[in-house]
């Protein structure tokens, strides 16, 4: 049987103290190579699934869980977090509180050093990682220095420069304004097309990560409500808004474009996609015009 | 509040590449001499030469001025109280009451300002010249253990962070009416609860949050670790701490060994 | 009151003129603004990392003086009041409501504010009781803030400065961290506040939101002001919004790109633009 990434059956997880389970029977794959977003609004259990990707649940987070949790291969509950941390990187959603080295070159070697890898290999590594979030040349600055968004992208980085087989990223953008929101979606665009890496993204707004994503996961209560490609998920704008998230505008446009027009199928996934479907099918058939 | 704690300026000056632990041992050695001289000639040559550092680390006068401003006026009272605290020894040069203002008093007095310059300055010179990376990394490798050393440097890095983060939270309470200044100490003591609990919540939130991210990073994996930069004494650095450990043994010989009055 | 009238036409409650501020370190934050905000409006300053936008926030309630220029607040020049006092007639939550909480209670929380001003007893419970329930947190006033969830816990802070029942509200980024219904609430009981009266200054950089609810919009970059107008007329100027560091909604950024088909450029939901579409079409 082919190895998933994440392996998550009937998964229930509740946290120490807590009366509610966070997790209420999830069952969810992500293959390798794949590009999974779970959408889900505050307390839906999207974080604790990232959580357990790299087994801070249910190692450095106690708590009840049940059922089948397995990254790689491995099950969560019986392998500490510094074994997972050599497959699964993960990127928090607030920027300040997950650097803590002096200087960006320090924070991205700091993954590899802890691995004990060898001198010039963290170098290449390093230099590797900081190419690919768009960083390069930063290597001597101080976190206190840098943007939201660059600081985003150095945390990318660091997680990178373990080689791990999947990044996972919770709510990456959470504190990020317009231009370091772009940064960051790029990067995972760039990861997603060039260099094939399994990302598993849980996200409170649908607009960006919908567009390149291969698969949505829609997420209330601790359940999974629905799974599929974008285009499916996003055909009609109120599964997303039942479960409390904004669906893209584009979406909606195509939502009600279709409710409009007999017999049309139109589906958006950005602002490109939607202008070159408009215009070559629709602005350019007017009244009388053959279709 | 960053600039209180990390001086350090970048320069391409000897003592900038120099390698961080001869640095650190410098200035323990130079401090220990500043307390072996007793005469005050020569701690006026010690303090000469640590100028002279200071000279040659291209610090620009205007920062150094700030920073040792209370160094010398520390200095400075240090000259003019230790007469009336030590009234031994003669030519008495004026008396009032039980107070006398003796000659051999003075020099001592300024023996002793002196030796605190030599301290302060040598100190200020580490600091300019050796970043806070570069001296966690020595310490560690001077034998400190690395989570000693990563606490310390984590510490270091979050001291501008809480800083702002202070005056953030000092900023939204006084928009809700609260006045800091003001009113008794108990009162006071009060106003300050409104700064402490949000400061502190705050700071257990970020370290949670740090533990989480350390161990997502494989903090503590292997009991071995490597490093991406590492210091290694070159050449120059061996004479200058060979010059160095020289010009401490020698006047402690002198003076201890053959009691040579210096 | 008359939400919809020209700014011009209401008296001001704050005005700011000339102003200008420089931050100790010399970074120029406020190069040369003025503005005048009338009661009751609900305007929105916008602009992305940089562009002064909590820095004009923060001098309107004193936090930070005028280097040059004045602001006048209810008549009076900044310069002239306390931070305490200014509290009385603009209020500010900040974007991060756990700076802010540490009372034991969510009623101790929201009283903190009123008592600090010096209004006696009577009153202090009055206006307590009109901003748990302004905010709807009835069902959780005897709860410890810091234990409630963040939605909840901004609705804290809100309340706890609607509590000194100023007349002009200033909130930074509130919907920062919230889902889609807890923004919308949270929006809902705002409205409600400017219906009754209350000025309500937004500063985000969510056009989105801006689109949806505010009346006036101010867009700031690099210190200065570059467009001050209603949303519409915002959003028509999309490099303005772009020079700002802003990314304009996709519908608008959609509307942009298709005015060669006789699309109007100020559209700000999804229906307007279908319903533009088809009339470009020719009708269905």
């Amino acid at each position: 049987m082919c190895m998933q990434a994440l392996h998550l059956r009937d998964a229930r997880f509740r946290y120490k103290g807590s009366t509610e389970w966070a997790l209420d029977g999830v069952s969810l794959d992500v293959e390798k190579g794949e590009f999974v977003t779970i959408l889900g609004p505050n307390g839906s259990g999207k974080s604790t699934i990232c959580l357990i990707s790299n087994g801070l649940v249910p190692h450095a987070l106690p708590g009840d869980l049940e059922g089948t949790a397995e990254v790689f291969g491995l099950d969560v509950r019986n392998h500490p977090v510094a074994e997972l941390a050599t497959k699964v990187g993960i990127v928090f959603q607030e920027p300040e509180s997950q650097l803590f080295c002096m200087s960006v070159e320090e924070e991205v070697a700091f993954g590899p050093e802890n691995l004990a890898v060898p001198r010039d290999e963290i170098r290449e590594r390093v230099e590797w990682a900081l190419e690919l979030v768009g960083m390069k040349g930063y290597n001597d600055r101080s976190p206190f220095s840098l943007s939201g968004g660059q600081k985003q992208r150095v945390a990318i980085a660091a997680a990178l420069s373990m080689r791990p087989e999947m990044l996972v990223l919770d709510e990456p953008a959470y504190a990020l304004d317009p231009i370091g929101r772009i940064e960051l979606y790029t990067v995972l665009k760039d990861l997603k097309e060039k260099h094939g890496m399994t990302v598993l993204l849980a996200e409170r707004d649908a607009e960006e990560a919908a567009a390149f994503s291969d698969r949505l996961v829609l997420m209330k209560g601790g359940m999974v409500i629905d799974s599929g490609p974008p285009r499916l998920m996003l055909r009609d704008p109120e599964d997303l808004r039942s479960i409390g998230v904004t669906p893209p505008q584009v979406a909606e446009v195509a939502h009600l474009l279709n409710a409009r027009l007999m017999g049309s199928k139109f589906s958006f996934l950005n602002v490109d996609e939607a202008e070159k479907t408009i215009v070559g099918e629709i602005l350019a058939s007017k009244a009388g015009g053959g279709r | 509040m960053a600039g209180f704690v990390d001086l350090y300026t970048e320069a391409d000056t000897f003592l900038h590449r120099m390698d961080p632990r001869v640095k650190i041992i410098a200035v323990l050695l130079l401090s220990l001499l500043a307390f072996i001289l007793s005469s005050l000639s020569y701690l006026l040559i010690l303090l000469a030469f640590i100028f002279l550092l200071l000279f040659l680390a291209r610090a620009s006068l205007s920062r150094t001025e700030f920073a040792l401003k209370f160094v010398l006026r520390f200095m400075i009272l240090i000259v003019v109280l230790w007469p009336i605290f030590d009234p031994t020894g003669s030519p008495v040069l004026a008396s009032l009451g039980p107070i006398k203002i003796t000659e051999p008093a003075i020099w001592r007095g300024v023996t002793s300002a002196t030796r605190v310059g030599c301290l302060a300055t040598v100190w200020y010179i580490l600091m300019f010249t050796t970043s806070q990376r570069d001296l966690v990394r020595a310490l560690v490798k001077m034998g400190l253990r690395f989570d000693f050393g990563l606490t310390l440097a984590i510490s270091l890095r979050f001291l501008p962070t809480f800083g702002a983060l202070i005056d953030s939270i000092k900023d939204a309470q006084r928009a809700r009416g609260l006045e800091l200044g003001k009113g008794g100490l108990v009162k006071r003591s009060r106003n300050y609860v409104a700064i402490l609990v949000p400061t502190i919540v705050s700071a257990l939130r970020t370290a949670d949050a740090l533990s989480l991210a350390l161990q997502s990073r494989a903090y503590g994996a292997r009991s071995d670790r490597t490093y991406l930069r590492d210091l290694k004494m070159r050449a120059s650095d061996g004479v200058a701490l060979g010059m160095l450990v020289a010009a401490f043994v020698l006047p402690a010989l002198a003076k201890y060994v053959f009691n040579v009055e210096i | 009151m008359i939400p919809n009238a020209p700014s011009s036409s209401r008296e001001k409650i704050v005005s700011a003129q000339r102003l200008k501020f420089t931050y100790e370190g010399g970074v120029e934050a406020i190069r040369d603004v003025n503005l005048d905000i009338g009661y009751g409006e609900y305007i929105a300053i916008v602009g992305g990392n940089g562009s002064g936008k909590t820095t004009l926030a923060k001098n309107l309630n004193g936090l930070l003086r005028p280097t040059s220029g004045s602001v006048v607040v209810g008549g009076r020049p900044t310069s002239e009041l306390k931070v305490a006092a200014l509290a009385r007639i603009v209020g500010y939550a900040f974007q991060n409501p756990d700076h802010q909480l540490f009372c034991s209670s969510v009623e101790d929380e929201v009283r903190f504010g009123p008592t600090n001003l010096g209004y006696p007893d009577e009153e202090v419970r009055n206006k307590v009781e009109k901003a748990i329930e302004a905010m709807n947190l009835e069902h959780l006033r005897k709860l410890p803030p810091l234990s409630l969830r963040l939605g909840e816990r901004r609705r804290v802070s809100i309340a706890s400065v609607i509590a000194m029942d100023p007349q002009v509200l200033v909130l930074d980024e509130p919907t920062t961290g919230l889902d889609a219904e807890e923004s919308a609430e949270l929006m809902r009981r705002l409205k409600r506040l400017n219906d009754e009266g209350k000025t309500i200054i937004l500063i985000t950089h969510d056009m989105k939101l801006v689109a949806e609810h505010a009346k006036r919009v101010v867009v700031m970059a690099r210190g200065r002001i570059l467009l001050d107008s209603d949303p519409r007329g915002a959003f028509s100027d999309i490099e303005i919004l772009r020079q700002s560091n802003l990314e304009p909604p996709a519908v608008t950024q959609l509307a942009h790109r298709l005015e060669a088909y006789d699309i109007p450029r100020d559209i700000i939901s999804p229906e307007e633009l279908v319903f533009h579409l088809m009339r470009a079409r020719g009708g269905t």
